[in-house]
């Protein structure tokens, strides 16, 4: 199928699953507002006032501003060593903190150096240091931390991203900005573990020394990525996906200056594009719509009422000409103002390179992915009167649960 | 799709695994737990009914509390009702998200890995790894129980294999007998 704007077509048949029934997955031509990708989203609390909630309850991805500077890390220089987690090749003191700086440029660098995005370098502020422990916090400012301990640590557990949105325009938190946006993010912090004597994090100068630690690089880019809005990816490959390298590997090819977003997957590329669109662009502005229906409706779910469509479905497009995953979504929902988000089976993925052929496909979430990797991505699409006291009936839904049952076919294009 | 296209895409999907398999091992937050370490590391072992959840502020951060009622207790002594506090939740505008934290319904049972974090109050050891949904089959009434991380291949050091170890539409007989198992080995 060619992505242009706006443009699809009826191409595929999916065969639905347990209950024998078939899936019937249309490409629809519509103008639906259709889902994110495996973004974190939220609902605009439409019991305040429209002029601060937009007045619509459709879900809304988190997200950070991209205007000059807009994006601001700091990382504290407080090092654990009992254990010491942080490895470098440089072992004296400022040596050692001028490698793991680096380590924490490049991997914001990866992000900002996919084209097509309006997330670009300068929509970073210059990195701070900050020689205080315990950085992290949600004060407002966006911190790096791998001397923190913290309450959600428990055996196994490496790192985290802590991620603070509003719901609302206006909202402070700490000393950062009110917000200006819907799904703004207002606090990113990273925490690495710095008590689990099993777990070590190497510098890609050090990863070869020390074969049973983690890629720093690695760990960081993807928790970088929860900092700008993303959930995790069912695309093997992507950045995104949840499961990181093995001890003395890295995700990826490592960055170069020609290629400063090498470690990144398509998927990755793909989501940046879409959540942080580039007016500007003239490539990427493809998209891909559709609808995952099962031809016996009685295989959809009872409760709760009112779901047409597969829930949860992993939905990819592939390049006919490359073979190669170019971007997947979570399929299964869609929302016009005032909403709230109607579970009609409905996909879509955007920011496709145009003049190219992909092909789609849906699958279960019942693979190396399963919904709890994406939950913040599923879940949240919904508040009601018992999430929320008050909540206005008309613009309250429930979120069913993801279909990781069906199987699917596929046929001729007619 | 011709079957010359389906069997290219099949090969394109199964040589991408195999380059993939060799660099994936886990979550990016979490690093892979044997069962014996998961049971190892808990201070009780359950299977719990989800009554409600709701989210707090304390220090400065948001929270979920999930209150569950215990149905039965392998390890470990536990009151009627418990507290998981796990990262992340809605507090007044403001929404704090952590990716990789299990979600639980009310009505819902499962079993969980749990470690003490204050009094009455637990945290999931390993987040998903500790987190083992029970499902009933409608037609038979037989209860199996499949770990969150089941999928997750894991990287064996000593064998520099991977494998996917996960507890799997284990029957409910069969996991609490594979508990038993090794809390029995842990004292020997």
């Amino acid at each position: 199928m060619s992505a242009s704007p706006k443009e699809n077509a009826v191409q595929t048949l999916l065969r639905q699953s347990a209950s024998l029934a078939m899936t019937m997955f249309l490409l629809l031509w519509s103008v639906i507002t259709a889902q994110g990708y495996a973004f974190n989203e939220i609902v605009p609390d439409v019991r305040e006032p429209a002029s601060v909630s937009g007045g619509s309850a459709c879900p809304v991805p988190s997200h950070q501003l991209t205007t000059a500077a807009a994006i601001a890390f700091r990382w504290s220089t407080a090092l654990g060593t009992n254990p010491k987690t942080i490895l470098t090749q440089d072992q004296t003191a400022a040596g050692s903190l001028n490698e793991i700086e680096q380590v924490i440029q490049q991997s914001l660098a990866v992000w900002s150096g996919v084209s097509g995005t309006s997330l670009i370098p300068a929509t970073f502020a210059p990195l701070a240091r900050n020689s205080a422990a315990n950085l992290c916090g949600s004060d407002g400012i966006n911190s790096i931390c791998f001397d923190q301990p913290d309450m959600a640590f428990t055996p196994g557990v490496l790192a985290f991203t802590r991620v603070i949105t509003a719901d609302q325009i206006g909202i402070q938190l700490g000393s950062g900005a009110p917000s200006t946006q819907i799904g703004q993010i207002l606090d990113a912090d990273i925490y690495f573990n710095p008590s689990d004597s099993l777990a070590s994090f190497a510098t890609p100068a050090a990863l070869g020394a020390n074969p049973k630690s983690y890629d720093l690089e690695s760990l960081l880019t993807h928790e970088l990525g929860h900092s700008l809005g993303f959930s995790h990816s069912a695309v093997w490959g992507a950045m995104m996906f949840p499961f990181a390298p093995a001890p003395g590997t890295f995700t990826g090819i490592r960055p170069t200056a020609q290629q400063p977003d090498a470690p990144l997957g398509d998927d990755d590329r793909t989501g940046l594009r879409v959540l942080f669109h580039d007016p500007a662009d003239t490539l990427f502005i493809g998209s891909i719509q559709g609808r995952i229906l099962p031809a016996n409706l009685l295989s959809l779910p009872a409760s709760p009422p009112g779901v047409t469509g597969i829930f949860g479905a992993h939905v990819v497009a592939v390049d006919t000409a490359s073979g190669a995953v170019i971007a997947g979504t979570l399929g299964g929902w869609s929302c016009q103002a005032p909403g709230p988000a109607q579970f009609d089976g409905t996909y879509e993925i955007g920011a496709l390179a145009v003049n190219h052929t992909y092909k789609i496909y849906a699958e279960p979430l019942n693979g190396a992915v399963g919904p709890s990797e994406v939950s913040n991505a599923l879940v949240s699409l919904c508040r009601n009167s018992t999430t929320d006291p008050g909540w206005p009936p008309l613009e309250a839904c429930v979120v069913p649960q993801p279909d990781i049952e069906f199987t699917t076919a596929t046929r001729s294009s007619p | 799709m011709s079957y010359k296209d389906r069997r290219r895409f099949l090969w394109v999907l199964f040589l991408i695994g195999l380059a993939l398999i060799a660099v994936v091992a886990q979550a990016t937050t979490l690093v892979r737990l044997r069962f014996q370490d998961l049971v190892h590391y808990s201070y009780s072992i359950a299977r719990v009914r989800c009554v409600h959840a709701e989210s707090v502020m304390e220090n400065g951060e948001i929270w979920t509390d999930t209150s569950f009622r215990v149905v039965s207790h392998n390890k470990g002594y536990l009151p009627e009702e418990i507290v998981v506090r796990q990262p992340g939740g809605k507090f007044q505008h403001l929404h704090s998200h952590v990716d990789g934290t299990p979600e639980f319904r009310p009505g819902e049972e499962v079993y969980l890995f749990l470690s003490a974090h204050a009094v009455g109050q637990f945290k999931i050891v390993g987040w998903a790894q500790g987190t083992f949904r029970i499902h009933r089959d409608l037609r038979s009434g037989g209860e199996t129980v499949t770990q969150d991380s089941a999928e997750t291949p894991v990287f064996d050091p000593a064998s520099s294999s991977f494998t996917k170890t996960g507890v799997k539409n284990l029957s409910v007989d069969a996991f609490e007998q594979r508990v038993h198992h090794e809390m029995s080995r842990e004292t020997e």
